[in-house]
C-alpha cells in the first residue's frame, strides 16, 4: 500500500497535512505518535472509513482512495478498531462466520459452485474452527460477544481481521490496555501471520518498545505530519 | 497459544420451542372441528394473515434492525394491485397475485435503497413518511375516482374479482393457516441463512460488519425486499379474504400493529411476532370493541411490554 499527499481537515482544524507513506508486501511497519497527532484519522483513511480531502491511496497498483471499508476488506486490507464494536446478539463463532462469509462466497462464485454469492455451512466449518483455535477463542465460541472481556474482544478483532487472509493488517492500538498474557498471545499471533503468511501490517501504538519488538520500520507522526522514520 | 478459561454454554438450537409450536398448530387445525361461530373463524383467518404480516415486519425491523413504520406500504400496494389487476385489467387471479407480490418486493427494494444510508430513527421517519404518502393517495378521491360506478379509492376501496362466489369460512381458515405456516417457515429459513446472520450482524454493529467485508447497504436493501415480498403475499391473501382493497391496508395503524406484535412477541424471532399477532388480534377482536378502543389497547400493550419485557415476552 502507498499513500501520497493525504490531507484531512475537520472544519477549521487540519488533522493531516500531505502524508506520504508506503508499506511493502510482508513488511511490518509501526506508526507512533502522541494523542491528537492524527494516527486514527490516517488509519481511517487508509482503511476506507474516511475520505481524504486530498491525496491518493494505492494498493496492489490500483488506486483505492474512494473504495469503501468493505470493498478494501475483500481486497485483502483488514483493520481492527481501537475500541471494538462487538455484535451484541451474536456468539463469538457467529461473529467469526460473518467475516468469513464474504471471502468464501467470492471463492464459491469464482469456482462456479454458487451463483448467488452464498457459501455453504460445510465450507465455513473448517476455517471458522481454525480461526477460533488460532486466536484462543475456541472455548468461548458460544459466548455472546457482549459478554466478552476486553482481552477476548481484541482476540475476536484479530480473528475477524484474519478471516479474509489479509495482505495488509491495519491495527489501531490493538495491543494497548491488555493483560500480559493477552498481549503476549496477540503479539505471537501477529508475528506468525507475518512470518507464515507474509501478511504486512501497520501497527499503531503508543508503546515504543512494543513497536521495536514487532516492526522493521517505525514512522513517527506529529501534528499531522510524518516527522521521522526509523529502521529497527 | 494460551487457552482461555471459562465455561462453555451449550449452543442454543435455533428450532427450540418447536414442540410448543407444533402443539399450537395442531390445536389451530382442530379448532374448526369444534363448530365455532363463523365470526370467530373469520377473526382467526384475519389473525393468520396479520401474523404473516407481523413476521414479515420482523424480517426488516427485528432481524435487520431497521425499524419501519411504513410496512403497510408493500402490504397495501399488493392488495391494491391484486384488486386492480383482477377487476380492471381482467388478469387471472394467480397471475395477479404473483404480480402483486413482485410489486411489493420492488416497493421494498425502493424503500431499502432510500433508507440504506440512514440509521435508527431516521429509517422510521422515512418509512413513516412514505407510508403516509401512499395512504393519503389511496384516500384521496381525486386520484382514484374512475369510471364504472365504483367508489374507487377512498374508504370504499376497490373490489377484487374472485373466481369463486362465496368461499366457506372453513376453507378460508385453512387456506390462511397453511399460508401462515409456509410463509413463516420461509422467513425462518431466511433468518437462519447466511444472509440472516449477516443482517443480525449489521443490526448489531454496522461498522464492524462493514469492516468484515459486508456491503451493508446491499444487505439492508435485501432485508426490505424480502420482508416486503412476504408483506405483499400477506396483503394479497388479505384482499382475497375481505374482497376489496381499501386505504386502511396502507394505514399507519396497520404498520403500528405489526411493530407492536413484534415488540410483544420478541423482535428477531419471526415466530414470536406471528404468535403475538394471533393472540392479540383474536383477543381484542373477540371483545367486539370499537376500532378506536382497539388502537388504545394496542398502544397500552406496547407500553406495558416495553416497560416489563423490553426484549419481548417470548425472549
Amino acid at each position: 500500500m502507498s499513500a501520497e499527499g493525504i490531507t484531512k481537515s475537520f472544519g477549521a482544524t487540519k488533522v493531516l497535512s500531505g502524508i506520504a507513506l508506503s508499506v511493502a508486501p510482508g513488511e511490518p511497519v509501526g506508526l507512533f505518535g502522541p494523542n491528537g497527532s492524527g494516527k486514527t484519522t490516517l488509519v481511517n483513511i487508509l482503511s476506507g472509513l474516511l475520505l481524504p480531502d486530498a491525496g491518493t491511496v494505492r494498493f496492489d497498483g490500483k488506486e483505492i482512495t474512494r473504495l469503501p471499508l468493505d470493498a478494501r476488506y475483500r481486497l485483502g486490507i483488514a483493520r481492527t478498531f481501537q475500541i471494538p464494536h462487538p455484535y451484541p446478539a451474536l456468539s463469538v463463532r457467529e461473529a467469526v462466520r460473518v467475516a468469513l462469509v464474504p471471502r468464501l462466497a467470492t471463492r464459491a462464485v469464482n469456482a462456479g459452485k454458487r451463483k448467488d454469492g452464498g457459501g455453504t455451512r460445510e465450507d465455513e466449518e473448517g476455517p471458522t474452527e481454525d480461526l477460533l483455535a488460532r486466536t484462543g477463542l475456541f472455548n468461548q465460541r458460544f459466548v455472546p460477544c457482549a459478554q466478552l472481556s476486553q482481552g477476548c474482544l481484541r482476540r475476536l478483532e484479530f480473528a475477524r481481521a484474519l478471516a479474509c487472509r489479509p495482505k495488509l493488517l491495519i491495527l489501531d492500538e490493538v495491543l494497548s490496555a491488555l493483560s500480559a498474557a493477552d498481549e503476549g498471545d496477540l503479539m505471537e499471533l501477529l508475528r506468525a501471520a507475518n512470518r507464515d503468511e507474509g501478511t504486512a501490517f501497520l501497527l499503531v501504538s503508543h508503546n515504543p518498545p512494543l513497536l521495536k519488538s514487532l516492526c522493521r520500520r517505525i514512522l513517527v507522526l506529529e501534528e499531522g505530519r510524518i516527522v521521522r522514520e526509523r529502521t529497527v | 497459544m494460551v487457552s482461555l478459561r471459562g465455561g462453555t454454554p451449550p449452543a442454543r438450537s435455533p428450532w427450540r420451542g418447536g414442540g410448543w409450536l407444533a402443539t399450537g398448530i395442531g390445536l389451530l387445525l382442530l379448532f374448526p372441528l369444534s363448530s365455532p361461530d363463523a365470526f370467530f373463524l373469520d377473526v382467526f383467518t384475519t389473525g393468520f394473515l396479520l401474523a404473516a404480516f407481523a413476521a414479515s415486519w420482523d424480517v426488516v425491523g427485528g432481524v435487520s434492525g431497521q425499524i419501519t413504520l411504513g410496512h403497510a406500504l408493500p402490504f397495501g400496494a399488493a392488495a391494491y394491485s391484486c384488486a386492480l389487476l383482477t377487476s380492471f385489467a381482467g388478469w387471472p387471479l394467480p397471475l395477479a397475485v404473483a404480480a402483486a407480490v413482485l410489486l411489493a418486493a420492488v416497493v421494498g427494494a425502493g424503500i431499502g435503497a432510500l433508507s440504506a444510508p440512514l440509521a435508527g430513527p431516521f429509517v422510521a421517519l422515512l418509512t413513516l413518511a412514505l407510508g403516509e404518502i401512499a395512504h393519503e393517495v389511496a384516500v384521496g378521491h381525486t386520484f382514484f375516482s374512475g369510471p364504472g360506478g365504483y367508489a374507487w379509492g377512498g374508504e370504499g376501496g376497490i373490489p377484487v374479482a374472485l373466481p369463486w362466489r362465496d368461499a366457506s369460512p372453513f376453507s378460508s381458515y385453512y387456506a390462511a393457516l397453511v399460508f401462515l405456516c409456509l410463509a413463516t417457515f420461509g422467513m425462518l429459513l431466511f433468518a437462519r441463512s447466511n444472509s440472516g446472520l449477516i443482517l443480525r450482524a449489521v443490526a448489531g454493529s454496522p461498522i464492524t460488519a462493514q469492516a468484515s467485508g459486508v456491503p451493508i447497504a446491499r444487505f439492508k436493501r435485501l432485508a426490505f425486499t424480502v420482508g416486503s415480498a412476504f408483506a405483499g403475499a400477506a396483503g394479497a391473501g388479505f384482499v382475497l379474504h375481505v374482497g376489496r382493497a381499501t386505504a386502511t391496508d396502507l394505514s399507519l395503524e396497520l404498520s403500528f400493529q405489526a411493530a407492536t406484535f413484534a415488540a410483544v412477541g420478541g423482535r428477531g424471532t419471526i415466530v414470536g411476532p406471528a404468535v403475538a399477532a394471533i393472540v392479540l388480534h383474536v383477543l381484542f377482536q373477540g371483545l367486539s370493541l370499537p376500532p378506536s378502543a382497539r388502537v388504545l389497547l394496542y398502544a397500552l400493550t406496547l407500553l406495558v411490554t416495553l416497560r416489563f419485557f423490553p426484549r419481548g415476552i417470548a425472549t
